[in-house]
């Protein structure tokens, strides 16, 4: 266990059993801009409303693909970004969180003062955007993060003493042959030593990078380290050594890990919980064990498939890959943002005009006759085309064997009046999170509750 | 582990002090500089050059106040070089140009440094401003840099100091405020490639200040190009203060190799071609050496421009 350190925040009763960390709502917007006024015309939407806590001495995986939002949600965490909107809570107490819980669902207009000053407090106490001075320091030296790539997020100009040794520095805390001894027990933990302390960071080798980015993050002994990536720039035989670096650090200091990969099978060895992310939205969330015995979503059934080590035999599984690209974050797909890519797909996952105006710019010409689209709303549209035979044709292709039949199957009427073809689809809700069991967190309709309804 | 089979890294010993490893560095990047024999000629010139400013009052005694004047012999006019006591002859006002080249390397070494050393400092300090604050702070320096750009740098310091009337002091003004914002517009480019660096990140999540930040993670890796260009321009901006002087904008009779050049010119048609020739020879000769040693320091700093 890491020693008790004398903060100037007082740990206050119940702070041992408080999650770490917890994310709350959280999203982060990217705004999109155009034209040389540089007018906001959307917003690249990253992380789009994620929950989740990270209890003591645990490890949370979060998991997605490339462009998922994982490693904004990281850079979030750990206070490098602000988050657009929602909160990221630092030791934030059952009974305080209960309470947030509760006054999200009443109007803010209708709370009362007590409550507002409640909401403050603990906003000031534990919301890292919203602290000041001493609970903002405590928090900066309690955080860490390690990097993806060893080769950027070391200074090429420092020397390693200097690198491991800054944080001390920063805080004051060593100075002279103490920092030095200091820099060479971090160093040493990290299964390097005294001979390394005068060389720069482009005589080591990737995992050295990496061992000594670990030992700059250990510096300050934090409680929490975010851990971006850690292993995904090195060799198979130095990721394990990392991997196991990284547990074992974790054993004897009592860390919290938040751990972001792409990679299944990384995870499953490190985490306690399993978050899997996709477009900015958590898909499903479980247990280590649970979501690999047991995955509750197509999208983390397609990810364990693309990683066949981690099959338990699944044969079938196997054929399942994913295909075609991730959506644009900007304008995500309505209901489950899966539904696109998703191989069990059924008519209520959402299916909207983009869908069907994607499947006529994948698979016909028609849209090269295309002359305006109009809106009432992502459920239904006319498409304008230059002339009716097109109009006609793309009608004729969307009622034909070739689409999909879960996309045909939400299709609720499809009329054509001269040039103009109007689609509409049933509308559907936005997906919620659900728990179906034990702590089971999945967003696949399927299996939730409103599964019994389809 | 790579590094303890790398050659040379074995050899080494395995603890050494921080400034024993900086000097070893600094030893290998100048090695590397200097093995380009051009690049190494061209220190040798600069060497010699500054070593023969250094030496002026030695080499050839002043006998003016005002040893930045050229001292006059009415005895000795246009004389051939190779007469005694005037070794490069003379000029039609009696000055010697040996006298004119030796004092002239260190008139040229003062523009030079003063004007270097001024617009380096400013100009960084403008381009750090703009690249690491960003905005609407950017964006105001930035367009003054622009403004400033679109204007040919011997045309822009030619109306200034000829605004402010002829003397080297205004020719050193007008450099002044031409040739910053090279700098500013180096520096804030780099800084915002520099800036995107995870280590810059690695910094914040440690807590330090953002001066620090500037200080030690930012400036250190932006500024190899200025350096590259500083040296360059130690050649360049002798180049264009020459000129200024060759038309007539610093004082009559200083002994500098742009107003001996223009002093000279008349006797060029009548044979007399070593007044102005030699003094122009010396501008060719310094800013070709400072040339030299900058492209030999660009090839080693600066990697992305490969060998050309």
């Amino acid at each position: 266990m890491t020693a008790v350190r004398d903060e100037p925040l007082a740990p206050e009763p119940g702070v041992d059993s408080a999650p770490v960390i917890t994310v709350r709502g959280v999203r982060k917007y990217f705004p999109i801009r155009e034209g040389v006024l540089q007018k906001v015309v959307g917003h690249v939407r990253a992380v789009d409303g994620v929950s989740f806590e990270i209890p003591r001495g645990e490890t949370l995986g979060l998991v997605g693909e490339s462009g998922c939002g994982k490693t904004t949600l990281g850079r979030c965490i750990a206070g490098l970004t602000d988050a657009t909107d929602g909160g990221i809570y630092f030791r934030l107490a059952e009974s305080d969180r209960l309470f947030l819980d509760e006054m999200d669902a009443v109007p803010e207009a209708e709370r009362t003062l007590q409550h507002q000053a409640r909401i403050e407090a603990i906003d000031l106490a534990h919301r890292i955007d919203r602290m000041k001075g001493d609970s903002w320091r405590s928090y900066r030296r309690n955080c860490q993060f390690v990097f993806q790539d060893a080769f950027s997020s070391l200074n090429p100009r420092q020397l390693v003493k200097d690198i491991v040794g800054r944080p001390l520095k920063v805080y004051k805390e060593a100075s002279g042959p103490e920092l030095t001894d200091r820099v060479v027990d971090l160093l040493q933990s990290v299964g390097m030593g005294r001979q390394h302390l005068y060389r720069y960071p482009h005589e080591f080798s990737g995992g050295q990078r990496q061992r000594i980015s670990i030992a700059r993050a250990l510096a300050l002994e934090p409680e929490f380290i975010v851990l971006d990536e850690p292993t995904s720039a090195l060799d198979v035989s130095v990721q394990s050594q990392i991997l196991n670096l990284l547990h074992e650090l974790q054993q004897e200091r009592g860390l919290t890990y938040l751990f972001i990969t792409h990679d299944l099978g990384v995870v499953r060895l490190m985490s306690d919980d399993i978050v899997v992310m996709y477009l900015g939205e958590v898909m499903e969330r479980a247990t280590a064990s649970e979501l690999f015995a047991a995955p509750r979503h197509p999208y983390t059934e397609a990810l364990l498939a693309a990683n066949p080590d981690l099959l338990e035999g699944d044969e079938e599984a196997e054929m399942r890959g994913l295909e075609g690209t991730v959506p644009d974050p900007a304008r995500p797909p309505q209901g489950c943002r899966f539904h696109t890519r998703c191989p069990a797909a059924i008519p209520q996952c959402g299916w909207e005009v983009d869908d069907a105006v994607a499947w006529l710019a994948d698979n016909s010409t028609t849209l090269d006759e295309l002359s305006g689209v109009e809106r009432a709303s992502e459920f239904d549209a006319a498409v304008r085309f230059r002339d009716s035979d097109a109009a006609a044709e793309a009608k004729a292709l969307l009622e034909g064997p070739e689409v999909s039949a879960p996309m045909q199957g939400a299709l609720l009427a499809l009329s054509a009046s001269g040039a103009e073809l109007r689609i509409q689809f049933t509308e559907v809700d936005p997906v919620e999170l659900e728990d179906v069991g034990e702590g089971h967190l999945t967003s696949c309709i399927l299996h939730t509750s409103r599964s019994t309804h389809l | 582990m790579v590094d303890s089979t790398a050659p040379g890294t074995t050899l080494a010993p395995a603890v050494s002090g921080p400034l024993a490893v900086r000097l070893r560095r600094a030893g290998e990047l100048s090695r590397e500089v200097l093995r380009n024999p051009t690049t190494f000629l061209g220190l040798i010139i600069i060497v010699g050059l500054i070593t023969m400013a250094a030496l002026a009052p030695v080499l050839t005694e002043p006998n003016t106040p005002d040893a930045y004047q050229m001292p006059r012999d009415w005895g000795a006019i246009n004389e051939p070089p190779g007469t005694p006591g005037h070794i490069f002859g003379t000029t039609s006002t009696g000055g010697d140009v040996f006298y004119g080249v030796v004092w002239g390397a260190r008139t040229s070494l003062r523009m030079s440094m003063i004007v270097v050393g001024f617009t380096v400092v400013f100009g960084t300090a403008m381009g750090s401003i703009a690249g690491f604050v960003g905005g609407r702070v950017d964006e105001i320096i930035m367009r003054i840099v622009d403004v400033l750009l679109a204007i040919p740098e011997l045309i822009f310091a030619l109306a200034i100091a000829a605004v402010l009337g002829p003397s080297f002091a205004n020719i050193i003004f007008a450099l002044s405020v031409v040739f910053w914002v090279k700098y500013a517009r180096i520096i804030r480019g780099q800084i915002i490639h520099v800036k995107q660096n995870d280590y810059v990140d690695s910094a914040r999540v440690v807590g330090d200040s953002k001066f620090n930040i500037y200080r030690k993670d930012v400036l250190p890796n932006s500024v190899t190009p200025v350096v590259v260009q500083a040296t360059l321009d130690m050649g360049g901006i002798v180049l264009v203060g020459a000129t200024l002087s060759f038309i007539g904008l610093a004082e009559a009779g200083l002994a500098e190799w742009g107003v001996l050049v223009s002093e000279g010119q008349a006797g060029i048609s009548s044979g007399r071609w070593w007044a102005s020739t030699i003094p122009g020879a010396m501008v060719f000769l310094w800013a070709l050496a400072f040339n030299l040693l900058g492209d030999g320091l660009r090839d080693v700093l600066d990697p992305r421009t490969g060998g050309r």
